[in-house]
């Protein structure tokens, strides 16, 4: 386990207060934050490149912040990469073996399978100019991995790629954790880049952590506005709690007139009636309903009918902007293409929009 | 029309740097019209020559070599580490480029008159008119300018290179040796052949602290200063014809090592 306890960090105008994050064995833990907040001052906190004002640093049950770099176990892959330039792909791969003084055949055959699992065995004589982004990508991860880290720092691994190459990494960076299950934190603050790697996250705004959690109770359930905001959140309004209603387990919230209903049971602290709170759901949550298939029990609570004013392409989505007859409240739709082309739509369509009662989340 | 003034702009730049170069030819070609004369030729051999010769390379050699073992260090702490005083460090190296020649020489002479300069003197080496004179007057003259030029070299090296090194297993040393020295090792080679020029041209602070005596301090420039002030104009210009070849020698070096490699 990744135990960061108590981090401060002053340097330049960078503040960094009281940084707690912890890691499971085998997780991959994404640490969000807006660019420059400092991400990458934790990152060579982490790595004992920067004495922190104060914190404790566990590193698989060993306490390290008095060790130096090369004692701590740890494999970092920063954004630009740094391949040594004047190495050629093997010499880069093997420096950490070689730096370290491993045993090379100990390390031979994982060090063999890291090649064929990234496919750059053709390139191993090339130096790292002859090679392409993605070629330099997957040498640095190599890089990384060979000597089996206890930990894996990333930075911004998936910036500055093109979309494909991007999408390939993604994917690789999937298959390199399920086979081999280096506990890695990746720092990013791309919320999409997180989404499809993370098990944990740890989301860092201003200095501060606002919120840690799975993936999932970050993403569907922030912790506040400032969190879901900053995860690109569209669908938040300003709500009132009007009712408890204690037979059917029910809040109902009203926004402009409309009524929602979501379930008391989500919500540990009790609710008051009365009270002031942002109501939020995700754009992939907002259903579209097809008039000639019936309403599923679980929708049937948040129907609420409008018009559609305008619509996206995203390549691998379509954005629909819609607003409700009354009350006039906007939603930010997102339908996966073959959704949308069944659905028909077109700007001005009077359709129905239905919210599951699961995924709407309120912040109080 | 437009491209009527574009090539006017084009040719007066080029024009000005073409005009520089025949400025400096012009200066070295002229030198050639007393070159042949039997003086020539008994200048170019006499011992006196050959041994100004032999102690400009050998005293420029070891002056940069002592400005390379505390210049580096130098260079890599004011490119990577934040310390106090740094500022007032790095604005220190440039006095030897500010203050003339001369002026370095006797503060040297006035320091060896001091307690601790008899003290050096006496229990030492003896640095007045003697040749460790000569070195000490370079390397004080070049140590600052290395420094300065061996820093700019590691700038240029990301220190993030050194970062993925420690985090791989390499002590700062290792770091160091295996990844920041061959990286900027064209650049620092630049900085040190420049570094070496400029001691084997070193004239004012040179013969202030070490004197004019042949064959025992006499350097290069300080035998064609001498050969001039005694009216030998064959001499003087058998010397100059020498340091202006070991000049645009050290400059031809100096390019090469810029043709470095793409690295990425």
């Amino acid at each position: 386990m990744i135990k960061i306890e108590g981090l401060h960090i002053l340097f330049d105008t960078f503040k960094i207060i009281d940084l707690n994050i912890q890691i499971e064995e085998g997780e991959f833990h994404f640490l969000l934050g807006p660019t420059g907040s400092g991400k990458t001052l934790i990152l060579e906190s982490i790595m004992g490149l920067r004495k922190p004002r104060t914190g404790r640093i566990w590193i698989a049950d060993r306490e390290v912040q008095s060790l130096p770099p090369e004692r701590r176990g740890i494999s970092y892959v920063p954004q630009d990469l740094a391949l040594f330039p004047h190495l050629n792909v093997k010499e880069n791969i093997l420096f950490g073996i070689k730096a370290r003084d491993l045993d090379m055949k100990t390390y031979e055959e994982h060090v063999y399978t890291l090649v064929e699992v990234m496919r750059i065995d053709h390139l191993l004589e090339r130096y790292p100019a002859h090679l392409s982004g993605g070629e330099k990508k997957r040498v640095a991860l190599l890089r990384a991995l060979a000597p089996k880290p206890k930990l894996l720092l990333l930075d911004e691994p998936l910036s500055g790629l093109d979309l494909s190459i991007k999408i390939d990494i993604q994917h690789l960076l999937k298959n390199l954790h399920s086979a081999f299950h280096t506990t890695t934190l990746c720092v990013t603050h791309d919320f999409e880049e997180a989404h499809s790697l993370a098990h944990g996250m740890t989301i860092f705004i201003d200095g501060k952590v606002e919120q840690v959690g799975k993936r999932d109770d970050v993403f569907l359930r922030p912790k506040s506005k400032k969190v879901a905001q900053f995860l690109g959140a569209k669908n938040i309004y300003r709500a009132k709690v009007l009712k408890n209603e204690e037979s059917s387990q029910r809040l109902i919230l009203g926004v402009n007139g409309l009524l929602f209903s979501i379930p008391i049971s989500s919500y540990q602290d009790k609710i008051e009636v009365g009270k002031e709170v942002d109501l939020f759901i995700r754009p992939e949550e907002v259903m579209i309903l097809r008039e000639d298939k019936p309403v599923k029990d679980s929708l049937k609570r948040n129907v609420f009918e409008g018009e559609v004013l305008d619509m996206t392409d995203k390549e691998r989505y379509h954005l629909v902007y819609f607003q409700t007859t009354e009350g006039r409240i906007p939603f930010e739709i997102s339908i996966p293409n073959y959704t949308f082309r069944n659905l028909n739509l077109s700007i001005g369509n009077k359709v129905r929009i239905a919210l599951r009662e699961e995924s709407l989340w309120m912040m109080s | 029309m437009e491209d009527d003034e574009e090539m006017n702009f084009r040719y007066t730049m080029i024009g000005a740097a073409v005009c520089i170069f025949i400025f400096y030819l012009g200066l070295i070609l002229s030198l050639f019209y007393f070159v042949g004369g039997k003086g020539f030729w008994d200048a170019l051999s006499h011992p006196n020559t050959l041994f100004s010769i032999r102690m400009s390379l050998i005293a420029a050699t070891i002056a940069t070599f002592f400005a390379v073992i505390i210049g580096l260090p130098s260079a890599y702490a004011l490119s990577r580490f934040k310390f106090f005083g740094k500022e007032i460090l790095d604005t220190f190296l440039e006095i030897p480029m500010i203050i003339s020649p001369i002026a370095l020489g006797a503060a040297f002479l006035v320091f060896f008159n001091t307690p601790l300069g008899e003290l050096i003197q006496n229990k030492g080496i003896f640095f007045v008119f003697e040749v460790p004179g000569i070195i000490l007057a370079q390397f004080a003259t070049i140590a600052g300018l290395a420094t300065r030029l061996m820093k700019a070299s590691l700038d240029e090296i990301s220190p993030r290179y050194e970062a993925v090194a420690r985090s791989l297993g390499s002590s700062p040393w290792q770091a160091f040796y295996r990844v920041t020295l061959p990286l900027s090792f064209r650049g620092l080679l630049a900085s040190v052949i420049l570094a070496w020029a400029k001691a084997f041209g070193e004239f004012g602070a040179t013969v202030t602290l070490a004197g004019a005596m042949p064959r025992k301090t006499e350097t290069m420039p300080i035998a064609i200063f001498t050969a001039l002030a005694s009216a030998n104009i064959e001499k003087a210009i058998v010397l100059i014809l020498i340091l202006v070849g070991f000049g645009l020698l050290t400059l031809y070096g100096v390019r090469l090592t810029g043709k470095r490699y793409r690295y990425d």
